[in-house]
């Protein structure tokens, strides 16, 4: 079990968040709702570490996660991946070696420096590959694909670290509805099929309903609701976005596209 | 019907934003003033570097007369030493290149704010960057071939140097464009500082470190003819040697030997920077 123990992070006179105390169980599906600037994704980074808390703790099988550092804090992150809304992939680089840089942390060093991988790595990604229909374009630049392509090369990235957790940080802000549907699969069957735990931050209530087993809500760096989809009554969400209700019931299939469109101008 | 620019809505604005309206005028001054200053640096200079009409018309001549002795080119019997003489600068030009870029590339790394955030690391390697960099490569000749005597060898080592603070400047602050995202990508998997280095940020920059690593190449084929003025090795000791013996047409043939060969590199690399900037996973 995770245990979040009154975390707290500020960036000079602003608190992103404040004092957050969170249990999480193996094997959930966790989704943080907020509106934007609600300390979501600071909250994620915090936990793998990298963003580094102002006070409080982060227990994992009571070790204090906060207080790693060098390998233990390599060795850490490897075990909670990390899915960007950006992907964060090395555009340049082609999909297989994206996703054997999942494997860095397994690798010897120095192999990895020259790009030199064993083929029990390589193995492992292409499976990877594999399991999302992605294994014929491991040869191609990253940068040539689409963006649902992309984040699906970023969870192969994820996978093959062989992780116990999973943390996406809005993982669809930036995809159609299509690739929406993909991506919150593609975490559901890593779920429910290996029984990694996930935490993912979403915009939309929709999703959060239709995915999370547990919805966890945040306000201004505090958590504001905890508790099961069914939980999450109108005037909850009112309270959390500030709106009203009906805005927010409706809101989220329009943000969808509107914040993909902006992520692709830019 | 409402104007959409009434007069008196224009009137009542103008007046609210005198502001606005004034900066227009003072950066007209600004500019009158900066363009009478350039007229008064130019007259300066024409009189210190005593600039003379009459001086020019004279020369000119002799300038004609040089013309005419130096057609056509034509080596004598040294157009083997010639053609090696041309391959040692180049050697001096690729030679001088590589070090100065294999040197540049560590510092420049330890010079990068993304890379290593130790601000007093940073600004010393950067000054120490400039001064170098402030240096000519002439000087550069001149300091090495006391330090290791006449020869190609003191001409490599002034390229290498002088390029050493110019690559490090330029690739430091071409690392530092990386974007950060991936590097994040790749810190979050578990990956070290090293490995940070090598896949998030490397490739996004070698590329572009490759293109200018042919472009100064481009241009240094071009110092190490003048360097060799001084005897620092290759064809510029022959340029020189053939200009103050009045041998006008070898003079003439090693000008036109250089220039077909720095048209052909300029032309070689600049193919090589496109195919580079275009599409090559690193
Ligand atoms: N590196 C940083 N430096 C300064 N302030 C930051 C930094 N990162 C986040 N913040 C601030 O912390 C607050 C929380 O940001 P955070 O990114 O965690 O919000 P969020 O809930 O993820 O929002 P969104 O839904 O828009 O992604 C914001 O006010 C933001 O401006
Ligand atoms: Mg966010």
């Amino acid at each position: 079990m995770l245990i979040i123990d009154n975390l707290t992070k500020t960036f000079g006179s602003a608190t992103a968040v404040r004092g957050v105390s969170l249990n999480i169980e193996r094997g959930a599906f966790v989704g943080v709702i907020g509106r934007s600037g609600a300390g979501k994704s600071t909250l994620l980074r915090m936990m793998n570490r990298l963003t580094q808390p102002t006070s409080g703790r982060i227990l994992y099988g009571g070790r204090d996660v906060t207080a790693l550092c060098g390998a233990d804090l390599r060795e850490w992150r490897r075990s909670c991946a990390m899915i960007f809304q950006q992907f964060n992939l090395v555009g340049r680089l082609d999909v297989m070696t994206n996703v054997l840089t999942g494997r860095l942390a397994h690798a010897s060093h120095l192999r990895s420096l020259f790009n030199i991988w064993t083929e029990a790595d390589k193995g492992i990604a292409l499976t990877a590959l594999e399991q999302f229909d992605m294994a014929s374009l491991a040869a191609q630049r990253v940068d040539q694909l689409s963006g649902g392509q992309q984040q699906r090369v970023a969870i192969c990235r994820a996978l093959v670290q062989e992780p116990d957790m999973i943390l996406a940080d809005e993982p669809i802000a930036s995809l159609d509805p299509r690739n929406t549907k993909a991506v919150m699969d593609a975490l559901l069957r890593i779920n429910k099929h290996f029984g990694i735990t996930v935490v993912c931050n979403l915009h939309s209530l929709d999703l959060a309903r239709t995915y999370c087993d547990r919805l966890v809500g945040m306000a201004a760096g505090q958590l504001v609701f905890d508790g099961s989809p069914a939980d999450l009554t109108e005037s909850v969400a009112r309270e959390l976005y500030g709106l009203e209700a009906g805005d927010v019931m409706e809101a989220p299939d329009a943000a969808v596209p509107a914040r993909g469109a902006v992520a692709a101008a830019a | 019907m409402n104007k959409l620019f009434a007069k008196d809505q224009i009137a009542e604005t103008t007046r609210r934003h005198r502001g606005a309206m004034v900066i227009g005028r003072s950066r007209r001054r600004q500019q009158a003033m900066f363009a009478i200053g350039a007229l008064v640096l130019l007259s300066f200079g024409l009189v210190q570097a005593e600039v003379s009409p009459t001086r020019i018309l004279a020369g000119l001549g002799r300038l004609g007369e040089f013309i005419v002795l130096m057609i056509p080119p034509d080596a004598g019997s040294s157009t083997r030493t010639y053609v090696e003489a041309l391959g040692e600068t180049l050697s001096i030009a690729l030679l001088g290149t590589m070090l100065a870029a294999l040197a540049a590339l560590p510092l420049a790394i330890l010079a990068s704010r993304n890379i290593l955030p130790i601000w007093l690391v940073r600004v010393l390697m950067r000054r120490g960057f400039d001064s170098i960099r402030g240096v000519d490569t002439l000087i550069w000749a001149l300091i090495w071939i006391g330090v290791v005597g006449l020869g190609p060898f003191a001409g490599v080592l002034a390229i290498a140097t002088s390029d050493l603070g110019a690559f490090g400047k330029l690739f430091s602050e071409t690392l530092e464009t990386a974007d950060q995202r991936p590097v994040e990508g790749i810190r979050s998997t578990g990956g070290t500082a090293l490995q940070e280095l090598r896949y998030g940020i490397l490739p996004q920059v070698l590329p572009l470190i490759a293109g200018q690593i042919l472009y100064y190449f481009e241009s240094n084929t071009r110092s190490a003819t003048i360097i060799g003025i001084v005897g620092a090795g290759g064809i510029g000791l022959h340029l020189s040697e053939q200009i103050r013996t009045l041998e006008w047409q070898k003079v003439s043939f090693i000008i036109v030997l250089v220039l077909v060969t720095v048209a052909v590199i300029d032309f070689i690399s600049s193919k090589l920077r496109a195919a580079i900037s275009g599409a090559r996973p690193v």
